[in-house]
């Protein structure tokens, strides 16, 4: 299933996110139930099938990770197995720090500065990264691909870490 | 989900949490990741000589099972020489610690980071 297709869009990485929303809300309006109400089963099933595929591909389109994952697969790139382990060592250090990092800011003097430095560290390197993959899945051949897969899995790491930024921005500044 | 016992037991008391100096020749350090989860683990060996591990030491920023996988491998290390550690499955670690079936990478994880470390450990021998 091509999501770009059911979007009526090019496959690119670049997608407007408020013509990605509109799009949306047009498509489900066309199965909505209150137009099946009088169809017969078949139909009202279909139509909620298609409605959860709507949404499905939203879903997909709208998140950048997954947007990624989603063009890798379009173009038949070797995607490893999520559960296979990930062994690069330096990045995985270095990840160590940046959960290392996360866990001392609530012993720092100034809390708030070590939380703002953290923030900060963390989607500076995210971004970072995110735009070597936008470059790489721009380039569109078999290595870049394979060097967009590898980026994307460093990505979500990332993802994971800001996961946690959240959870801790929620435990310290909450009152 | 419920975890069972023995993963809340090493999940609140988890052994030999910490680290070695990488840079010591005798030490073995294996990292690994899981991308699905974000999980990250290091497990670090001191190896003598002779090649029996004397000391092992972890640190996993994971959720409970995967703290526990590793944990229960430093405990299941120690002692043992590097070839029967390197033969440690991940089938063993999840029996004992009755992981469900969507929490056994976790102790695939913790296999795959015996073997980084061993790798590491025969590289740093040369």
């Amino acid at each position: 299933m091509n999501y770009f297709q059911l979007f009526d869009i090019e496959v690119s990485f670049d997608v407007d996110l408020n013509h990605l929303s509109q799009t949306y809300q047009t498509l489900q309006k066309t199965v909505h139930p209150d137009r099946f109400a009088h169809a017969s089963s078949q139909d009202q099933l279909l139509a909620v099938q298609k409605s959860a595929e709507i949404n499905d591909a939203y879903q997909t389109l709208k998140q950048p990770l997954k947007r990624a994952e989603h063009i890798l697969t379009l173009r038949g790139a070797e995607m490893p197995n999520e559960q296979q382990s990930f062994s690069d060592t330096s990045f995985l250090m270095q990840q160590m720090e940046l959960r290392e990092m996360l866990a001392e800011v609530k012993f720092a003097d100034d809390i708030e500065a070590a939380f703002e430095h953290a923030q900060q560290t963390l989607t500076q390197e995210y971004q970072q990264l995110l735009d070597v993959m936008h470059k790489q899945l721009f380039e569109n051949n078999t290595a870049a691909n394979a060097l967009a897969c590898d980026n994307l899995r460093k990505l979500k790491f990332y993802q994971k870490l800001n996961i946690e930024v959240d959870r801790l921005e929620d435990s310290l500044f909450d009152d | 989900m419920a975890y069972s016992e023995k993963v809340i037991d090493h999940y609140e008391n988890p052994r030999n949490v910490g680290s070695m100096d990488k840079n010591d020749p005798s030490v073995a350090t294996g990292m690994v990741g899981a991308p699905a989860c974000g999980d990250v683990m290091r497990l670090q060996l001191k190896i003598s000589k002779d090649g029996i591990i004397e000391d092992a030491k972890f640190k996993t920023y994971g959720c409970g099972s995967a703290i526990a996988s590793s944990s229960l491998v430093t405990e299941w290390v120690k002692g043992k020489s590097i070839e029967e550690a390197g033969k440690i499955k991940n089938t063993a670690i999840a029996e004992e610690l009755a992981l469900p079936p969507v929490k056994i990478h976790c102790s695939i994880l913790a296999e795959d980071a015996i073997k980084a470390a061993i790798e590491d450990y025969k590289s740093k021998q040369g």
